[in-house]
């Protein structure tokens, strides 16, 4: 079946919010998500000829696309703090809310402690509601793999909030 | 707080895409159509289909090209050889050249030089009747041309037979023979083999020549050992001259396996299911050669990918 460029609109305008969400929770920053995003989509209309829908749907596989943007931009990040001698990763410093605008700072303050693949599984599964096949296509694991990481995310989040509460 | 709170609290705040986002990614454009795209999942499949249509194209050409009649059917009545003439024979010699002509004429021996000519042929004929027929005539007409039968085989097991014979022509008309036993059907294989015998020969007759000067002016025991090693090398140049002056002659005939009454259309399946059967072997063949190393490179590749899978979770997992 092929896909055209005004499927790909259509898509793009319906699953930019679920995308967006995506790259946020795994960044922990919003600029650089939003930067991601609009990288996303790029590749993605490039390769939308290769979108094949009987294999999932457009979602799910704009996901994938996003995970992968978000690992080359990680790779990035991590030779270029290796070259500047800087060895650990720094979680960036906002004043801004980062994961959403309702949220309590303490569920912001424990999401942003949490390791990137906690909250990769937390966005596909919790935020955008994603099925247990279709989350751990995008993440490249079983379903039942994915069960057990939002079941250990969730529980990191959750000592992490108490922790929190308890400071 | 309990995970459901946590849950339903993320759900209610989810970020939302900035209207400044909306519209970089409104103003995205589409990459230029490209002329070719490799697409290595239809490729293998197409692939796999334009090398089964040429597999069976080249089956079927060959097919055509090859159901031609047969050499057997072919029979032309030449005239009698000198041999033939001296020996009263009425059995007919047929047309070398013409019944031969897939192969080209039997390589001829050199004149004047001892040779030792060695000939394999596999002659393929129409039935029973004709094997037995073919087989009678091979050893009839060896005697005839002045050779001598080493020894033969004859066997009729069930519907195919076959006969081996070895036989030793006299070297003058080893072509005639190549090309009397060539007529019995379809000549499937064919095999000369030439070694000059001629140094050999020349040799040992100057070793003889230098013993026998030699003998005449020794005595007593000097004289025995000479006589003895005389005698070895006469024996030797009497065997390599035996080898020069008679052609060794290996002829297998078998029977068809195909009715000799299969029309056209019947032997260009049977030859188009030939080819098919040897573009088969070679494909298996080059599975076989090549399939510990796909299963290497399968794995290499599978191996990568997971190590790139655990790396992209270490480098999550970091961050």
């Amino acid at each position: 079946m092929k896909s055209s460029a005004h499927d790909f609109s259509e898509a793009a305008e319906r699953h930019l919010d679920d995308v967006h969400a995506f790259l946020v929770y795994l960044t922990g920053d919003r600029n650089v998500a939003e930067d991601l995003t609009s990288e996303t989509f790029a590749r993605a209309l490039e390769r939308w000829r290769r979108y094949d829908p009987r294999r999932g749907s457009a979602r799910t596989w704009l996901c994938q696309v996003a995970r992968s943007t978000a690992l080359d931009y990680f790779r990035a990040e991590e030779r270029r703090r290796r070259r500047e001698g800087r060895y650990a990763l720094q979680v960036p410093e906002t004043q801004e809310a980062a994961f959403g605008e309702g949220l309590s700072p303490e569920l912001e303050a424990a999401l942003s402690r949490l390791s990137a693949a906690d909250r990769a599984v937390i966005a596909l599964r919790v935020v955008l509601d994603l099925d247990g096949e279709s989350a751990g296509r995008v993440l490249g694991i079983s379903t039942t793999a994915c069960s057990t990481r939002l079941s250990r995310a969730l529980k990191n989040l959750e000592r992490e909030v108490g922790s929190g509460v308890a400071a | 707080m309990s995970q459901l709170e946590l849950v339903q609290e993320l759900r209610a705040n989810r970020p939302v895409a900035s209207e400044a986002l909306r519209e970089r990614v409104r103003a995205l454009a589409p990459p230029p159509p490209r002329r070719f795209e490799l697409n290595f999942r239809r490729l293998v499949p197409a692939g796999a289909g334009v090398a089964l249509a040429g597999a069976l194209a080249v089956a079927v050409v060959l097919g055509v090209l090859h159901s031609g009649p047969k050499t057997s059917q072919v029979q032309v009545q030449a005239p009698p050889t000198e041999t033939q003439r001296a020996l009263g024979q009425k059995t007919p010699i047929p047309n070398a050249l013409r019944l031969s002509k897939d192969w080209g004429p039997a390589l001829a021996p050199a004149l004047g030089r001892l040779q030792q000519y060695d000939a394999f042929m596999r002659v393929r004929v129409d039935d029973m009747d004709e094997l037995s027929r073919s087989t009678q005539d091979a050893l009839r007409f060896t005697r005839h041309l002045g050779g001598y039968v080493v020894w033969a085989r004859y066997g009729e097991p069930g519907k195919q037979g076959d006969s081996e014979l070895a036989l030793r022509v006299p070297i003058a008309h080893v072509q005639d023979a190549i090309a009397h036993f060539s007529a019995y059907g379809s000549l499937v294989r064919q095999r000369i083999v030439l070694k000059d015998l001629q140094n050999k020969v020349d040799n040992l007759a100057a070793r003889i020549r230098r013993l026998e000067a030699a003998l005449g002016k020794a005595q007593g025991q000097r004289a025995l050992e000479l006589r003895a090693r005389l005698a070895t090398l006469r024996a030797q140049r009497a065997n390599a001259v035996r080898r020069g002056q008679f052609a060794r002659i290996a002829l297998t005939m078998v029977t068809d396996t195909q009715p000799a009454t299969a029309g056209r259309f019947g032997r260009t399946l049977d030859e188009a299911g030939s080819v098919l059967a040897r573009e088969l072997e070679i494909v298996l063949y080059a599975l076989i050669v090549s399939g510990p190393l796909l299963l290497l490179g399968g794995m290499a590749i599978l191996g990568a990918r997971a190590q790139r899978r655990r790396a992209d979770q270490r480098l999550l997992e970091r961050i």
